[in-house]
């Protein structure tokens, strides 16, 4: 099928039917460099303390790279929370959930919170009650980045701070208890290595690299994706885009539609599954025009 | 338990302030090489400055 060609004469059954082919051929394609990415990069990160602490590494290089690993620690998560590395009931699936727990440490979130939020946000993108990411919605990019620092705040009511009630509502307030225990270790090692003499050590390995990154994975994975004027809808609640950092720069995010309608497949497979799909989710109406 | 750790939480931006700003602050001066004013030494300063920001932050519920 061509990129260009016109389809919307089809019945729904039969973009449907296509849709489901194309998606069929990416789905089960296991993510090796997904699995590398989470261990290597974990390893990375924890690798630069040493390093910085024993003055091997200038702190201001430390401080880029944790930066850097920390915003690209999300992602083989997010693998995992869609099991695209191993589904239920696999011989894999040790390792499935282990780049879930394993990856997001750095980003102090906890896997079971990422993966259950994140499934609320999939059923419901875009309603602004029950999409754990809505707080996200702004008109443009210098808003969204606002608001993403605005709703960390303490006492803020949206962001991740809203993850806890998506938690009440979906009857598992059990799992903020992870939340809890990651934010209490979090603080606890950022306490105790500022009192040890190595406050700024802390703050530019850890504390600000962890912010820069939280403020950038929300500018790409919620809102650049899902704004603006995205509403609700299989078909109509993301889109494609064209980023000025390319489709690495937006960790990945560029093709995020064809992660909406199909979420098991591997985030390195998207762009391939995109140019297959076009022709039909033009058909749809999405909003495929960025690219 | 579960109160203790809602109390926490609660003066969060507080303990925020004085464990981890005071330090990082006073971390800052020496490593800067500054002289705080009226004889203060750098923990002073930090936990004097670090313990403001907290209360504010504690108070307004937000840091930004």
């Amino acid at each position: 099928m061509s990129p260009t060609q016109d389809l919307s004469k089809l019945s729904e059954a039969e973009l449907m039917r296509m849709e489901r082919e194309i998606a069929a051929r990416h789905l089960d394609k296991f993510p090796y460099f997904a699995v590398f990415w989470a261990f290597s990069n974990f390893a990375i990160w924890l690798a630069l303390w040493p390093l910085v602490f024993m003055g091997v590494m200038p702190l201001w290089l430390g401080f880029i790279l944790a930066s850097v690993n920390i915003t690209l620690s999300y992602l083989p998560s997010h693998e995992a929370q869609h099991d695209i590395i191993a589904k239920p009931g696999t011989k894999l699936r040790w390792l499935n959930q282990l780049v879930g727990h394993v990856s997001t440490i750095p980003l102090v979130l906890p896997y079971r919170v990422a993966k259950h939020t994140h499934m609320e946000h999939h059923k419901f993108a875009n309603d602004p009650e029950k999409d754990p990411d809505y707080a996200t919605h702004a008109d443009g990019p210098l808003q969204a980045i606002w608001r993403s620092i605005y709703y960390r705040q303490p006492r803020a009511k949206g962001g991740l701070n809203a993850y806890g009630d998506a938690l009440q509502r979906i009857g598992r307030p059990d799992i903020i208890l992870d939340g809890v225990i990651f934010q209490l270790i979090h603080f606890g090692v950022l306490f105790g290595l500022a009192w040890s003499g190595y406050a700024i050590e802390a703050a530019l390995l850890w504390w600000l690299p962890r912010h820069i990154a939280l403020t950038y994975i929300q500018f790409y994975l919620s809102w650049a994706p899902h704004n603006p004027s995205m509403t609700k809808g299989r078909y109509r609640d993301t889109r494609s885009f064209r980023s000025i950092l390319g489709n690495i720069g937006s960790l990945g995010m560029q093709y995020h539609i064809v992660h909406h309608l199909h979420p098991r497949i591997p985030l390195y497979r998207t762009p391939k599954a995109y140019w297959e799909m076009k022709p039909i989710l033009e058909a749809r109406g999405c909003d495929v025009h960025g690219l | 338990m579960v109160h203790v750790i809602k109390a926490v939480f609660y003066v969060g931006p507080l303990l925020f302030g004085l464990a981890f700003l005071a330090p990082l602050i006073s971390q800052v001066i020496q490593a800067m090489g500054w002289a705080p004013p009226l004889g203060l030494t750098p923990l002073m300063t930090g936990l004097f400055f670090g313990g403001t920001l907290g209360v504010i932050a504690q108070i307004r519920g937000r840091w930004v």
